[in-house]
């Protein structure tokens, strides 16, 4: 058998297998110490010696004409060293993420509150800030466009030179009319959902040098370092080699570290360093990164849904609004997202969806955790329950009865094949007891009359990785030293799941040796190959099958020596434990470090790129049918509640959570998104809210804003693994990063509504909104 | 960052048990003083407006926002970082056992935490659950959900 062949087969025999050697098995991050220690790591505390600063003069309109920029009296100030305006960009003035439609600084046209206008370099922040207050911006005020409704009519004002509504995405199943004909009950709601920030802890910074050679190195906090290398290139208008953008010590990510924003600081510090010669170092406040950090798009999704007198559904009509602010970031994209699973995960013979994206004058919505997820299952979710509630069934049975099984096709006709979704369910129905809770809670709340008691559940599905959001590959490097370590290196980053920490246990399954043997190098983009975009929960499943690549070819490469000493052929050999051996017998064996330096004595080269790209997806724009995703990560979510109904607060006691992974690779990391995810998630429920008052954020702060602190975190978070391998993903995983996030919204929603007998359908359930639906139930009641 | 004022009065106290003396603008706060002047980049920015808590070190043994904490307040005063728990250049059990309890992600929220975990340990070794939360209710996490820095501080309660 040649080295290929063996390479195959052991593979294959290894993604098969059930008992594996280090995958599921708990691998510690290996960063987390340095963290403990407070040792430098992220982009701020790397900035040494003299360096200028620089910060962006930000618009204080919504939408508004510039009709002049005199920078004369800033210039002026001591200290001050530069000021650059669209002008002096020497490249493009285009920042935006995809689709080229935002400058970096405005040109003539401000379209939402804080964009920015102008950049001042100066020595020392104080100096920076108070020549921003000098550099004089003459704006002429325009009608701000407040909500999306309000763009999409005919003659509303323009925000940008094109039609305020971006996409219109359509979904077209069966027979709409027909469907509706055969139903017996017919449930009719509106839903609200708010804008909402990602926020990652630390705010958006960067730090630029010229070397000597004259290029640019560029080190900042981000989830897609060649995403910011591309636009920075662009922008300065040098050559590619002229740029490095190295990813530091990322505090955070979940979108926003994805969008439009890393650009833009990158893209300032660059500039100017460009402009003088220095290093240069630019950081957002807390302010300036609550108002213009991509935002969780706020949506208004109407449904109609037709079922049978015994709860099957038959039809489904959906309009979903997205309002994306400016610009148009990703939200194209997330709209799609959203209208793909705008039924949630249940069999409808006959759907009828119209997603729209839409520009406002809001700040702009894009990437974060979850694209547009959360909001459709928020909104299904809860007409599922308005449907069990109408036919006087258990949100239970309604689900059982229209759950997405093998051989369900989805809302886009794509065949579900395998079981993960019924199993989940199965698990937290059961895990929670669920019926017992609710009977139990039902009569608690008969006689309590103050603190009212609920139960909710929700399910997911989620179409994994890119799909039809993009070109789905990785690459991923990695090399042997002549002592035997292993250096993986990926433009896949970091930001504190713990994700890369996957794909180091990937190659040392492969390789056979401890993952203590294994270590990841920082992205950097002079070092490595682009691996697309470190987004949509992508760096296990398909960053892992890049990984595997490689660790293959070089198992294949040392199997070929070791067969060749040990006198066997390649596919005898196992390796484990650091030794390779023939067929296990470890007297028959040599260690994995004196094989690394036998082949490199013989000129074997242990330097290799794997690669792996996702089969592309494929579906009819005009009527959204086909297969959009190459497999679906299913979960289910039960909340228990505490509504104090005096108050309006919600507490959340308990979480009953079961996600299919397809295959836990890292379980430390999957409990880490699980844990943080459902808490994020939790946020967005109850508090988190971004509120524009005629454009403008009222609250870019972390009093204004409000996140949950260790008193919100449920007394208990129950998580429950369940593999269901999926059809792409390395080993069978499937994406796992985001999906915690999806439910909370919905599962704690409908436990309130169990809690005080009325649904919600406006988040955040804050405790004014709480108080107002009970008081209209209790007055519908007299 | 660095501020270009030219006035600059001088400080003196206890850092990591050892006195020192800083020459700095007035206005300066404690956190801008460790990481600008004296380059102690363990103590972190998340909002420098006392809402998050990254940059909690101790004064005097009880937990401050170094954010919202003057320069003059800290005059003669002893204050502990992060950087000063080390002992024999091991870490701290509270660091150890945030390590340990998989209570870090991203670790931007981390050293705060720790901070806010001595302070609360110094005064009542022996905290309930209830009692630890409320400790920590002044430093938030993005990342963690709380529970494993829940399990990381009760790790080593007494
Ligand atoms: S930086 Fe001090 S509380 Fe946030
Ligand atoms: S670990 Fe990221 S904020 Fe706490």
């Amino acid at each position: 058998m040649s080295s290929e062949e063996e390479i195959l087969k052991r593979f294959a025999a290894i993604e098969q297998a059930r008992e594996f050697y280090i995958i599921g098995k708990k691998v510690s991050r290996v960063d987390a110490l340095d963290a403990v220690l407070g040792r430098p790591m992220y982009t701020g505390d790397l900035v040494t010696g003299d360096f200028l600063f620089v910060k962006a003069v930000r618009s204080p309109y919504a939408h508004a004409l510039i009709k002049g920029i005199d920078i004369s009296r800033a210039l002026k100030q001591r200290g001050i060293e530069a000021v650059i305006t669209h002008r002096d960009i020497p490249g493009e003035n285009d920042a935006g993420s995809l689709i080229p439609d935002r400058p970096l600084l405005a040109v003539d046209k401000v379209r939402h509150y804080g964009e920015a206008v102008a950049l001042v370099v100066g020595s020392g922040i104080e100096t920076v800030e108070e020549a921003i207050r000098l550099v004089d911006v003459e704006y002429e005020p325009l009608p701000v466009v407040k909500d999306p409704f309000e763009a999409m009519k005919p003659d509303a004002p323009r925000i940008q030179n094109r039609d305020n509504i971006v996409t219109h995405f359509k979904i077209r199943k069966g027979n709409i009319e027909e469907g509706f004909s055969k139903a017996d009950i017919i449930v009719e709601n509106t839903y609200k959902t708010q804008f909402m920030d990602g926020l990652p802890l630390e705010t958006e910074v960067a730090y630029a040098f010229p070397e000597k050679d004259g290029r640019i190195t560029c080190i900042s906090s981000m989830q897609n370092p060649f995403d910011v290398y591309n636009k920075v290139v662009k922008i300065l208008g040098v050559g590619p080699e002229d740029v490095r953008v190295i990813q530091a010590a990322t505090g955070g990510g979940f979108g926003p570290k994805s969008d439009e924003t890393p650009i833009d600081i990158a893209a300032y510090a660059c500039l100017a360093v460009k402009k003088t010669g220095k290093p240069a170092f630019a950081v957002f406040t807390r302010e300036e990164a609550t108002t213009v950090q991509s935002k969780r798009h706020a949506f208004t999704i109407r449904h109609k849904t037709g079922a049978t007198r015994d709860g099957k559904l038959v039809a489904w009509k959906s309009e979903l609004v997205a309002d994306t602010g400016a610009y148009i970031s990703k939200g194209h994209l997330v709209i799609a997202r959203a209208t793909f699973h705008c039924t949630g995960p249940y069999e409808v013979p006959h759907v009828w969806a119209d997603g729209y994206c839409v520009l406002t004058n809001n700040t702009i919505a894009g990437s974060t955790r979850g694209f547009g997820a959360p909001q459709a299952h928020f909104a299904a979710e809860l007409q599922m329950d308005a449907l069990a509630k109408k036919l006087g069934i258990d949100p239970v049975e309604i689900r059982a009865r229209n759950i997405l099984r093998p051989g369900s096709l989805t809302a886009t006709s794509q065949r579900i094949d395998d079981a993960g979704l019924e199993i989940c369910f199965g698990k937290v129905v059961e895990t929670a007891r669920w019926h017992q809770k609710r009977r139990e809670y039902e009569e608690l709340n008969r006689t309590s009359s103050r603190i009212k008691k609920g139960i909710g559940i929700a399910l997911l599905y989620h179409g994994n990785t890119l799909g039809p959001e993009g070109e789905d590959f990785a690459t991923v490097h990695v090399r042997i030293e002549e002592d035997g370590s292993v250096v993986v290196q990926t433009g896949l980053t970091e930001y504190g799941t713990g994700a890369l920490t996957s794909l180091v246990i990937i190659v040392a399954e492969i390789l056979g040796i401890p993952a203590s043997w294994v270590r990841m190098e920082r992205p950097d983009t002079s070092a490595v190959t682009s691996s697309g975009p470190t987004v949509a929960s992508r760096t296990t499943v398909i960053g892992g099958r890049a990984a595997a690549d490689a660790a293959t070819q070089l198992r294949g490469r040392l199997a070929e020596v070791a067969a060749g000493l040990l006198g066997c052929s390649p596919d005898e050999l196992v390796f484990k434990d650091g030794v390779v051996s023939v067929g296990g017998d470890r007297r028959r064996g040599i260690g994995f470090r004196e094989l690394v330096s036998e082949a490199s004595r013989r000129g074997v080269e242990l330097r290799v790129r794997g690669y792996y790209i996702a089969p592309p997806t494929r579906w009819d724009p005009e009527t959204g049918q086909g297969a959009p995703y190459n497999q679906y990560t299913f979960g289910a979510l039960v909340s228990e509640v505490e509504v104090d109904t005096e108050t309006g607060l919600v507490v959340v006691k308990r979480m009953t959570a079961a996600y299919d992974a397809g295959r836990v690779i890292n379980p430390l990391g999957l409990l880490a998104v699980i844990e943080g995810g459902s808490i994020q998630g939790l946020g967005h429920a109850l508090t988190e809210e971004i509120i524009h008052e005629n454009g403008v954020v009222v609250n870019p702060s972390l009093h204004g804003y409000i996140i949950p602190t260790a008193s919100e975190a449920p007394e208990w978070i129950e998580p429950i693994a369940v593999e269901s391998p999926g059809r792409i993903g390395a080993f069978g995983a499937k994406a796992m990063g985001e999906i915690p996030v999806v439910l909370p919204m919905a599962s704690i929603a409908n436990a309130v509504a169990h809690a005080i007998g009325v649904f919600i359908r406006e988040t955040p359930l804050k405790p004014e909104r709480v108080l107002k639906a009970i008081r209209e139930a209790e007055r519908k009641e007299r | 960052m660095r501020r270009g004022s030219a006035v600059v009065k001088r400080f003196s106290f206890v850092l990591n048990g050892k006195p020192v003396e800083v020459e700095v603008p007035p206005a300066y706060t404690l956190l801008e003083t460790l990481r600008n002047v004296l380059h102690l980049t363990g103590t972190k920015d998340g909002c420098g407006d006392g809402d998050c808590g990254a940059c909690t070190v101790l004064l005097d043994g009880r937990a401050v926002h170094s954010c919202l904490t003057l320069m003059a307040q800290v005059e003669g005063r002893s204050v502990t970082t992060v950087e000063g728990l080390l002992r024999d250049s091991s870490p701290d059990e509270v660091q150890s056992a945030y390590a340990e309890s998989g209570a870090v992600q991203c670790g931007y929220c981390t050293p705060g935490l720790i901070m806010a975990t001595k302070a609360l340990l110094m005064s009542n070794p022996n905290p309930s659950v209830e009692e630890v939360k409320e400790a920590l209710r002044g430093n938030l996490c993005r990342c963690t959900g709380y529970a494993k820095i829940l399990e990381a501080v009760l790790r080593v309660r007494r």
